[in-house]
């Protein structure tokens, strides 16, 4: 009698996935945002409070002398930083995304991709929601835009299939390894000073922005900072960190595949 | 004559939901072992390493629409494991488990609440997770508050509850699913005695409205009550699978010549 009618909830499974992807990627921003008594506003203050350190140890104490990075400073600063903040956020909870969940994890079915991708989406949309700042730094400092700001779409969507493949390669072998959760930590810390935040890909001297190229956040940051310093843009850069996300993302596919099963046992 | 006596007529003709043919699944047998990145991938094969051991193995057996089973057997004999292959929350190493509809897992029940959320906002979380629409749980919201009698704390973060309410409120979100399969792991043994005898209330009106069971406990008068068939499980094996009251006694049987 009621069995049939029982059945009429039909999912197709795209659509379970994203109502899956969503409820959990607004569950975490809700978290977020309703312990602290400042909400919005750390994901604002923490790019802004390191931006400011920056600024300052390198126009007040040091003076750029190298002519390192390009005026406005502070927009230069931001537009690599709030896109950083995103990576490091992200990747770094990926070290925790089984982890945390266990319970949960143990008692729904729901395409396990999304436990990782939820960090992605949500770290995403709070790097969405601090480009207001940026917008406020470069009106003050009269930085112009120009029309290469749609190229921070592209970056986007980049660091996004970056992001998601590094975090289906990390979550799952987190679970095994848990010193690994330290080491990403150090790598990121390094990873800082490795890619083009505080300074540009052509500062660095001789043959070393072909290999920074390599890293495929000199090619997305320098997308992001097109919107205010076109002749930012590398195209060789950008071109190799497309095929290197597109590559991490499928190892991460196959990793994630391969270990699931595991990770539910050992979880 | 308890009242499910009567489902087995009618279920020999329904269609199977539940399908488990040759299923297997081993673990390993203590977590510090070395493990290696071949370890990692190569779950597929058949051999068992060094330090594994099979916590299933050749399990089959089919469930019908409409039935109502017991898992029986001692502590540590994948019983629970069992439960987690039908839920499809662990996948098995070697054979296949088909389940041909949607679940309501009495597992962990309070796992998916979040501490720092309202329980409105837990409701609508855990209800969503499990496949429900929006509008859907706003249709049984009321009915979910009422039966968890939780009306006063709406709005209470989830984390300032007893710990009886968050069980209460669990149980009432899951049992209101209205997936075809409802999966029962002792979840009911926490929260007070009135309590507990609502929620088996719940779960025969379930089974008189056709849902399939499928019940892991120790408890032989709660096996009986709910229960017309039963699994016994032992050594990893599937050792008796018939009527639940002669599995009770083969099971009562062996564990008193046994200790």
């Amino acid at each position: 009698m009621t069995v049939a009618a029982l059945s009429r909830r039909k999912w197709s499974p795209f659509a379970l996935y994203r109502h899956s992807l969503w409820l959990l990627t607004s569950r975490d921003l809700k978290v977020r945002y309703s312990t602290s008594f400042l909400g919005y506003f750390w994901s604002i203050l923490d790019p802004l409070v390191m931006a400011g350190i920056y600024w300052f140890v390198f126009t007040q104490v040091f003076h750029r002398s190298g002519g390192v990075g390009h005026e406005p400073y502070i927009v230069f600063l931001l537009s690599g930083l709030l896109p950083w903040m995103w990576f490091t956020g992200a990747v770094s909870d990926t070290t925790r995304a089984f982890l945390r969940e266990q319970k949960l994890i143990r008692s729904t079915k729901i395409p396990r991709t999304i436990w990782v991708l939820r960090l992605v989406c949500s770290k995403g949309i709070e790097f969405v929601a601090s480009i207001p700042v940026i917008a406020v730094f470069a009106i003050f400092t009269g930085a112009t835009l120009h029309w290469e700001v749609f190229l921070s779409l592209l970056a986007i969507a980049m660091q996004a299939v970056l992001i998601t493949g590094i975090g289906l390669i990390v979550a799952p072998l987190v679970v095994f390894f848990r010193d690994l959760e330290r080491a990403i930590k150090l790598a990121l810390r390094f990873l800082f000073y490795a890619s083009p935040i505080i300074y540009s890909l052509d500062n660095l001297p001789g043959s070393l922005p072909t290999l920074a190229a390599f890293n495929p956040l000199s090619g997305i940051f320098s997308l992001y900072r097109a919107a205010f310093f076109p002749a930012q843009t590398d195209w060789f850069a950008v071109i190799v960190s497309a095929v290197m996300s597109l590559l991490i993302l499928g190892v991460g596919i196959l990793v994630f595949r391969g270990s699931i099963r595991s990770v539910l046992k050992q979880i | 004559m308890t009242q499910t006596s009567g489902v087995n007529d009618v279920t020999s003709n329904q269609p199977p939901v539940i399908t488990v043919a040759g299923a297997g699944i081993r673990f390993q047998r203590n977590r510090s072992q070395r493990r290696t990145f071949k370890d990692l991938f190569a779950s597929q094969a058949r051999r068992v390493r060094p330090g594994e051991f099979w916590a299933l193995r050749d399990i089959n057996f089919t469930v019908r629409s409409g039935e109502a089973i017991g898992v029986v057997g001692r502590n540590g004999q994948g019983k629970s494991t069992l439960l987690k292959l039908v839920a499809e929350v662990m996948f098995p190493d070697e054979g296949s488990i088909g389940v041909a509809a949607g679940v309501a897992p009495l597992i962990e029940i309070t796992g998916g609440f979040v501490d720092d959320l309202s329980v409105r906002e837990n409701v609508y979380l855990t209800a969503g997770l499990h496949g429900m629409k929006k509008a859907e749980i706003n249709e049984r919201f009321d009915e979910i508050i009422e039966f968890a009698e939780i009306g006063d704390f709406l709005d209470t973060p989830y984390k300032h509850l007893s710990s009886g309410m968050r069980v209460r409120i669990a149980f009432a979100v899951i049992s209101r699913l209205e997936e075809p399969i409802l999966l029962v792991d002792e979840v009911l043994a926490v929260g007070d005695k009135g309590f507990k005898e609502k929620c088996y209330r719940r779960i025969e009106e379930l089974l008189a409205g056709g849902r399939t069971l499928f019940f892991v406990s120790h408890n032989e008068r709660d096996l009986r009550r709910f229960c017309t068939r039963g699994l016994y499980l032992d050594k990893g094996g599937l050792v008796l699978d018939g009527p639940i009251d002669e599995v009770i006694d083969r099971y009562n049987a062996d564990y008193h010549s046994n200790v």
